[in-house]
């Protein structure tokens, strides 16, 4: 799979990957960013499902499937 | 405004689930003052704290947040205060941030832009005692001398830190040195000369960076040229697709980041912790559900269980009370008018307040706990279906105790369209106001004796179900069919789990007793004389059924019983809805009224159940009594929602559609539950 390609919803719980980028609505990318989903920021997936829940600066937040698969990560060892 | 010019006001800020409010609790006790601001639903909540040498501070205690980029309500009005614009409030003197110590990046994300305008700031480094035993190590004197601002380690929970808190409060009056963070070059270039056109206009503007950056989010206040600039400039980085406020947050991020390392605070890495194991559970996809359906039922199993032993105590109070005055005073009006108006009405009313405490005091155990916005998550999935995001699930929620404070917790809701769909629906979640009315007509349609307190806690669910199964298919239909546009997704904070602040807690319930009972004493009070005269006047006859055929009440129930007359309601019943409409709890307090039964509950449904048309027919049939119960459930009789909703939707509009599409399915859904059941051969 494209690196670039790889959305938060194809990682399994407990993979820790780093943000490449966002592809939501300004906004919605800007209250993201706030609340620590920046590009090159380390994400750590906990749950999967419908809605997921990751691990971000020091807290677990919920997000919708739609909304992750707008967010574009990668491996943090690198491989795809 | 400040009546006490030279009293320091302190705005206490803070992320989301950082121990903010359980601070000012902790600084500020029962010397706290709750309200709205003018013009706007958003709780205004203030409080007098005391510096270690006695002077007294007042602090206003800010919405959560986690930026200063003001999009939702909430956060508007706290950029408000923080800048001096809010009506009814003086600009801040000094800025307390409460900051989560285990989670310091995306706090101190908060503070560097806290800092930036132009106050003095002091930060209380809150749950040490939690980031510690999660491995953080703090290093609150290298923070404080990195970042040129005090740092306070604090466990508001535990009381403990708030004797140097206090201290530091008085000593707050350093303002914070220059920005520290490194802006991105084309954005230092735009920050820099929107800036000096700023200083040209006013040279002691000590922040104008922090104004330039305000100008260019599009903020109108500032003089004319930096305003022209910073419009060219946005234009520019649109042109070159330039993100600005991402390069922005970067760069605060990537400071904090590195601020933390040079401060030695280390730790606040993810480990498997009870949390997790609770999750696992309370979010699964099925054993989730179960928990929260056991949760909902053990609420109502407590409202009637645990409150059965206050209310009883209340009822014999009022009973006692009425009894007393009937043998010292002589028979008159004045005594009709203490015994079947005041007595009647306000203790009919009053009785209920043990019921609504516990509804509170679950709310906000759920809330403190962490559980509630695990619910908000797994709610989300229905919610996204009738068009609306998990978030609109808290402000549902509270609309149970109260559709207005429900409907002022709309106002983290950030989509205009989710937030007004909320509004309109908020009020047919069953409000604690419909508990007397359900209690009462329950007991009337199905005798105590024969019910066990999980069948009673059942058929209350029930009621409950229903109202909120409506509210999901008209948001349906308002969201998705009426208003159009897609639902915003979920981002949603899981704070971790926590032993409730009892503190916290406590104050709420003291503070919704006080305003319950206020407006027993007022609202109601006023609402049960008016009545007892309009059903004791004209007197007619020595006998009081008489006497209230033909009073005035009397004869506005006889005109609108045809109306009702095909829902199974007789004039009486009519007195009450007309009654009620200003509040729903009025109808218990009326029908007290109408039946001359004082203030005890059991009397009154004694008087209902024996009260009869004039060919002899039960009026409060079991058919009747849930035609009464489905009126109830659906009618939007309370006046202050009217009102919020008119101030939170800025206009008569929606409030004048919320009443009429409420009143109408009242009515019909009432007529069905009639028809249906005569065809079924009820009666």
């Amino acid at each position: 799979m494209d690196i670039s390609s790889l959305n938060l919803t194809q990682v399994g719980p407990g993979t820790e990957v780093r943000v490449s980028r966002l592809e939501c609505a300004p906004t919605t990318c800007q209250r993201l960013r706030e609340m620590g989903f920046c590009e090159n920021a380390l994400v750590t997936k906990i749950r999967g499902g419908a809605d997921l829940v990751c691990w971000v600066c020091g807290t677990r937040v919920a997000l919708s499937a739609r909304l992750a698969k707008q967010i574009l990560v990668e491996h943090v060892d690198g491989r795809s | 405004m400040n009546q006490d010019p030279t009293k320091r006001w302190v705005a206490v800020i803070g992320n989301p689930n950082a121990g903010k409010s359980t601070l000012f609790n902790a600084l500020t006790g029962l010397r706290q003052r709750v309200g709205n601001y003018p013009g706007v639903t958003v709780e205004k909540r203030t409080g007098t704290a005391y510096t270690l040498h006695g002077e007294a501070i007042e602090l206003i205690d800010l919405p959560g947040l986690y930026s200063l980029s003001p999009r939702s309500p909430d956060e508007k009005i706290a950029w408000q205060v923080l800048r001096g614009e809010a009506p009814s409030v003086p600009r801040p003197d000094a800025v307390l941030c409460v900051v989560d110590a285990s989670n310091l990046e995306r706090n101190l994300f908060l503070v560097t832009q806290v800092m930036e305008l132009g106050l003095p700031v002091l930060v209380a480094l809150n749950m040490v005692d939690m980031a510690e035993a999660r491995g953080v190590r703090l290093r609150p004197e290298e923070l404080s001398q990195k970042l040129g601002v005090p740092f306070i380690p604090t466990q508001a929970h535990r009381g403990k830190g708030l004797v140097e808190l206090r201290a530091a409060l008085g000593q707050s009056r350093t303002h914070p040195g220059p920005r520290q963070w490194t802006m991105p070059p084309p954005l230092a270039a735009a920050v820099g000369q929107i800036a000096a056109a700023w200083r040209e206009w006013l040279p002691a503007e000590a922040h104008a960076e922090g104004k330039a950056l305000e100008l260019l989010a599009g903020s109108n206040s500032g003089p004319e040229g930096a305003k022209k600039l910073a419009r060219a400039w946005r234009e520019r980085f649109s042109k070159e697709a330039y993100d600005w406020s991402a390069a922005v947050i970067h760069a605060r991020y990537e400071y904090v980041r590195n601020l933390l390392g040079e401060a030695g605070v280390m730790g606040n890495k993810r480990v498997a912790s009870w949390t997790d194991w609770i999750d696992a559970a309370v979010l699964h996809p099925v054993a989730g559900w179960g928990v929260l359906a056991v949760m909902m039922l053990s609420l109502f199993v407590s409202i009637f269980s645990i409150a059965s032993y206050p209310m009883d105590w209340i009822d014999a109070g009022f009973t006692w009370a009425g009894q007393s005055l009937e043998t010292q005073m002589p028979a008159g009006v004045l005594r009709d008018l203490l015994v079947n108006g005041v007595l009647a009405g306000v203790g009919g009313v009053v009785i209920f307040l043990p019921q609504i405490l516990i509804l509170f005091f679950f709310l906000g155990i759920l809330e403190d706990s962490g559980y509630l916005a695990r619910a908000a998550f797994l709610l989300d999935r229905v919610m996204h279906r009738v068009g609306l995001s998990g978030k609109s699930f808290i402000p549902l929620l509270s609309s149970y105790a109260c559709a207005i404070p429900g409907i002022m917790a709309t106002r983290t809701v950030e989509d205009p369209k989710d937030r007004l769909t909320t509004i309109l629906i908020a009020p047919l979640m069953s409000c604690s106001a419909r508990i007397p009315v359900y209690t009462t007509l329950t007991a009337a349609a199905v005798p105590v004796a024969l019910v066990p307190v999980w069948g009673k806690a059942l058929g209350m669910l029930g009621l409950y179900a229903l109202g909120t199964g409506s509210a999901f298919l008209l948001a349906w239909l308002f969201r998705k069919k009426m208003l159009g546009g897609g639902s915003p997704p979920l981002i949603l904070e899981l704070p971790p789990y926590r032993r409730p602040a009892l503190r916290t807690v406590a104050l709420r319930m003291w503070e919704r007793a006080v305003i319950f009972l206020r407006r027993a004493g007022t609202v109601i009070l006023a609402l049960s004389i008016l009545l007892w005269f309009l059903s004791s006047f004209p007197v007619r006859s020595d006998d009081s059924t008489e006497t209230l055929a033909g009073s005035y009440a009397g004869q506005l129930g006889r005109w609108i019983e045809p109306i009702i007359r095909p829902l199974g309601f007789d004039w009486r019943i009519g007195i009450g809805l007309v009654a009620s409409l200003a509040a729903r709890e009025v109808f218990v307090s009326t029908m007290s009224i109408v039946y001359h039964v004082g203030g005890e509950q059991e009397g009154l449904v004694a008087a209902m159940q024996s009260a009869t048309w004039p060919d002899g027919a039960m009026i409060y049939t079991p058919l009747t009594c849930l035609s009464l119960l489905v009126f109830y459930v659906y009618a939007l009789q309370c006046l202050s929602t009217v009102a919020v909703a008119k101030r939170e939707t800025g206009g008569w509009g929606w409030p004048a559609f919320m009443m009429l599409y409420m009143t109408g399915l009242a009515y019909g859904a009432a007529w069905l539950v009639q028809i249906v059941g005569r065809a079924l051969g009820f009666s």
